[in-house]
């Protein structure tokens, strides 16, 4: 069995097919920029992009990734440079950060399908993720500023996932 | 590399070394024993202390800058001897450490020490907002001594008069001349001959010549983190590491009574299957984390014994009745005449609900035990692997980044489960506790139940007359015989917030220790927040009894300045002379703890049966703000979580056991039920600096209860705040 993640095409032993592809992602893989926090889809760390879509791999059985396109916290930035999101959460980072992934890929989703959003959709795109640490406003003023940065890049480069050539 | 000198207990002013260029590399020697000599095994004493006087440093801070310094060529490390938890705390001491050592912060590069690296143990523990409060001092003190060991080396070096040498950004250039410099690197790398630490550490920069502390510096672990690269507990991995699970045992206290592998050696993936009934405990190594998991299930178990307490009986016995449990505070008369106000509030269970669960790596070797794990206490879980895997082993721990803790990595038995798994299987195996297990076999905030009656005379407190009854907070974690704690008779982790902090001429506390069967012990703040919540609540009530402001009230009853100026802050900030919006009202609320002060008002307003809170302005005086970002974020952040046990989250009890499973039954707020204006202001202060990571949540349940009075006149007195 084979998975696509970040642009590579890596091998997954057989008898992982069907274990949550948060385990096969940070144990397997050792790509550990995807969270556990709750195992039921609830607190969101566990978010990561399939085929451009928003999914929490804990209740993403490992099989049904197979040929789609998955994209982890590690897959965001090309080289050293960051994804506009990831560049927003460095400038004004969250405290314990174990949640951010989550909210990461929130706002990458967002931003792809809406480059400028109103403060009331950054909330609806935001909500459904927990920052225990109580983040809430640094990830809304995040989600804003990473707009203003994709805004400020050449358009070719604008909010497309970037993907390693 | 050879071991370094052997330092006296007095080496603060007399140690020096004969080793040539000891500032490289020290740090990474594989054993100083300096920790046995300042004695202090557990943190109990120091935690009366703190408690009880509110400023004892946690442990004399070493002064030998080899423990907290390496000087290479090209970077400086800095072995920040205190452990994140998301606090910011590596970045805040750098902060401090920069300042002397003149130094770029960026230029720092953060290592966490390991238990080996040379703090003593009673130095390894990250707790009760007490890391930059200890350390702003010893931290200064000691760059500072380095920065004029390093002056005169160079001066030595460059053949001229130490006086005659300027530092700045690392590098030492001749003041007459500041093309001829010599970077700390290059310095260290030419040395010859001993260092010698200054007897009597240098005079300390004041305030306004701070040109690093106090600025808005972000964090330096800020890269690793969006990246992904950052380690945490849960991220350990080692080569042919294996996974484990442990069983758990039904109820609070239950013992296992017998135990056979059953089908379980038989699951995929399953390389062992641990059973040790004598010391209760049952556990499967497997190839992957879901095998170990899935193969518990198959275990053949049955316990004994344990409890079978339900909510209502807790609740009977966390009652506080007057006159019952021990008097801590006599003032004056304490009899109550003329007309009483009488109230009683209540606190539930709560869950710490860090979002990464406890998690630990150990390699259980012949001669050594390493392990990887996230910890606010490295010397307890020493004791605890120790106890684990008995034997004559040399124990490492290497605390990782945690991803929250709130107090719950402080006692925690990840590390000791792996060990003792590692041990049955001789390779390095990793345990990750399941949302479930944290919300279900964890350690509680114990429920509390405050009666306070007062009486007024003037329109000021006349008497007041206290008694809280909680569940143990420290007396839980500290290993202290059952007769000690009888005799003291009372927690010493209640006592944080346990009294009203105003002139009040008569008043008696009595605290009644509530020894429950359920695990409970330290959560953000310990006893603070529920505390605050009565006796604040009771402040408002008094104030309506007495026809005045809330807020003047307060103010009424102090001459602290500091106090005074927070209040009065807060007042002008938050508009409270202003009429609030239409539907909306505000409630005030007011803490001191650990030696900083705090004023909250919070602005409120109904939408059917759900509390929305629009508005949240808080006044802090912590002193010398060391880094303002990582202290607003501090505060918003306790803001928030205070928010979320005042609004949403209670565990409850039944059968001796948790009802909550997971966040869907034990849900927390969320971005759309924050606030969007949580408005953070500290007061301008020469003082030196206070607590900042738990003070802040002390307020928020009684601004928002107190504000829902202001609203619609309706008292609520028992968190969570259901209307």
């Amino acid at each position: 069995m084979n998975l696509t993640i970040n642009n590579s095409s890596v091998p997954i032993p057989d008898e992982q097919r069907l274990e949550p592809l948060v385990w096969v992602l940070r144990d397997t893989l050792g790509l550990v920029g995807t969270r556990y926090g709750c195992g039921i889809g609830v607190c969101g760390a566990c978010n990561v992009l399939m085929d451009g879509k928003v999914v929490r791999s804990c209740q993403t059985m490992t099989e049904t990734a197979i040929g789609k396109t998955i994209i982890t916290l590690e897959g965001l930035a090309v080289g050293d440079e960051l994804h506009p999101v990831q560049q927003a959460f460095l400038e004004n980072p969250l405290q314990c950060c174990w949640c951010m992934t989550g909210h990461i890929m929130n706002a990458v989703e967002l931003l792809e399908a809406n480059k400028q959003p109103s403060p009331e959709q950054i909330d609806d795109a935001m909500n459904d993720n927990y920052c225990r640490c109580g983040g809430y406003n640094t990830i809304r003023a995040n989600v804003e500023r990473a707009s203003e940065i994709a805004s400020l890049q050449p358009a070719s480069k604008r909010l497309v996932i970037r993907r390693k050539t | 590399m050879k071991r370094a000198a052997k330092p006296k207990p007095d080496a603060a002013t007399r140690w020096k070394t004969t080793r040539r260029r000891f500032l490289i590399a020290a740090g990474s020697l594989g054993v100083l024993s300096i920790g046995g000599y300042f004695g202090l095994e557990a943190g109990r004493p120091l935690l009366v202390d703190r408690i009880e006087g509110g400023g004892a440093p946690s442990s004399p801070a070493p002064s030998n800058p080899n423990l907290w310094f390496e000087i290479k060529e090209g970077n400086i490390i800095f072995y920040a001897p205190k452990f994140e938890m998301g606090q910011g705390i590596q970045s805040a001491l750098a902060q401090i450490a920069a300042e002397e050592l003149e130094v770029d912060w960026q230029s720092l590069e953060l290592r966490q020490p390991n238990s080996q690296h040379g703090f003593a143990p009673s130095f390894m523990f990250t707790f009760g907002s007490t890391s930059v409060k200890d350390l702003f001092k010893p931290i200064r003190e000691m760059a500072a001594s380095l920065r004029e060991m390093l002056r005169t080396e160079a001066a030595l070096q460059m053949g001229i008069d130490a006086s005659s040498i300027d530092i700045k950004n690392g590098v030492c250039s001749l003041k007459t001349d500041s093309s001829k410099t010599l970077s700390y690197g290059a310095v260290v790398a030419a040395k010859k001959g001993e260092w010698v630490l200054p007897k009597t550490p240098p005079a300390l920069k004041a305030k306004n010549q701070f040109t690093t502390i106090g600025k808005p510096l972000s964090r330096l672990d800020a890269k690793s983190k969006v990246t992904g690269q950052a380690v945490y507990s849960m991220d350990a991995q080692a080569k042919g590491m294996l996974f484990g699970a442990v069983a758990r045992a039904p109820r609070f206290g239950a013992k296992l009574e017998t135990a056979r592998a059953g089908q379980a050696e038989s699951q995929v993936g399953v390389v062992k299957v641990v059973l040790d009934v004598a010391n209760n405990f049952a556990g499967v190594v497997a190839q992957t984390r879901t095998q170990a998991r899935n193969a518990l299930k198959f275990l053949e178990l049955t316990w004994t014994g344990g409890t079978s307490i339900s909510q209502a009986e807790i609740d009977t016995l966390v009652t506080a009745k007057a006159g019952s449990g021990v008097v801590i505070r006599n003032r004056g008369q304490s009899n109550l005449q003329g007309d009483v106000v009488t109230a009683s509030y209540r606190t539930p269970f709560a869950a710490h609900a860090h979002l990464e669960p406890l998690a630990a790596l150990a390699n259980v070797k012949e001669k050594s035990i390493d392990v990887w794990v996230g910890t606010q206490a490295a010397s307890s879980d020493e004791s605890a692997i120790k106890k684990a895997v008995p034997g004559d082993r040399s124990i490492k721990i290497y605390p990782m980044q945690m991803g929250g803790s709130f107090g719950r990595k402080g006692s925690q038995t990840a590390a000791p489960e792996a060990a003792r798994l590692s041990a049955a299987v001789g390779k390095p195996v990793h345990v990750a506790w399941t949302r479930e297990e944290e919300m279900q076999q964890s350690f509680y905030r114990p429920p509390t139940n405050t009666l306070l009656q007062g009486t007024l005379e003037n329109g000021t407190i006349k008497a007041i007359q206290q008694v809280t009854a909680s569940g143990d907070i420290l007396f839980s974690v500290i290993p202290i015989p059952a007769f000690i704690k009888n005799t003291i008779g009372f927690d010493f982790g209640v006592l944080s917030g346990q009294f009203l902090p105003y002139n009040i001429a008569n008043y008696q506390v009595r605290n009644q220790r509530v020894d429950l069967p359920i695990p409970t012990g330290p959560w953000r703040g310990v006893g603070l927040m529920p505390n605050v919540f009565a006796l604040e609540c009771f402040m408002d009530e008094l104030a309506v009894a007495a026809k005045t402001d809330p807020l003047e009230f307060r103010l009424k009853h102090t001459n602290n300045p500091r106090m005074k100026a927070v209040l009065e802050d807060v007042r002008t900030r938050s508009g409270w002379a202003t009429q609030a919006p239409i539907g909306s009202a505000r409630g005030v609320a007011y803490c001191t703890a650990v030696g900083t002060y705090v004023a909250m008002v919070v602005e409120i307003r109904l939408e059917g049966k759900q509390i929305i809170v629009e508005r949240v302005t808080v006044s802090i005086d912590t002193g010398i703000v060391v880094s303002p970002s990582n202290a607003a974020l501090q505060a918003k952040g306790s803001v928030v979580m205070g928010l979320s046990s005042t609004l949403l989250e209670k565990i409850t009890i039944e059968n001796g056991a948790v009802v909550q499973t997971n966040f869907k039954d034990y849900p927390l707020l969320t971005l759309k039920a924050t606030p969007k204006t949580i408005e953070v202001h500290f007061m301008d202060s020469s003082e030196p600096p206070s607590g900042m990571g738990e003070p802040v949540i002390g307020p928020v349940p009684a601004a928002v209860a107190n504000a829902l009075f202001a609203l619609n006149g309706q008292r609520l007195r028992e968190l969570p705040l259901a209307l």
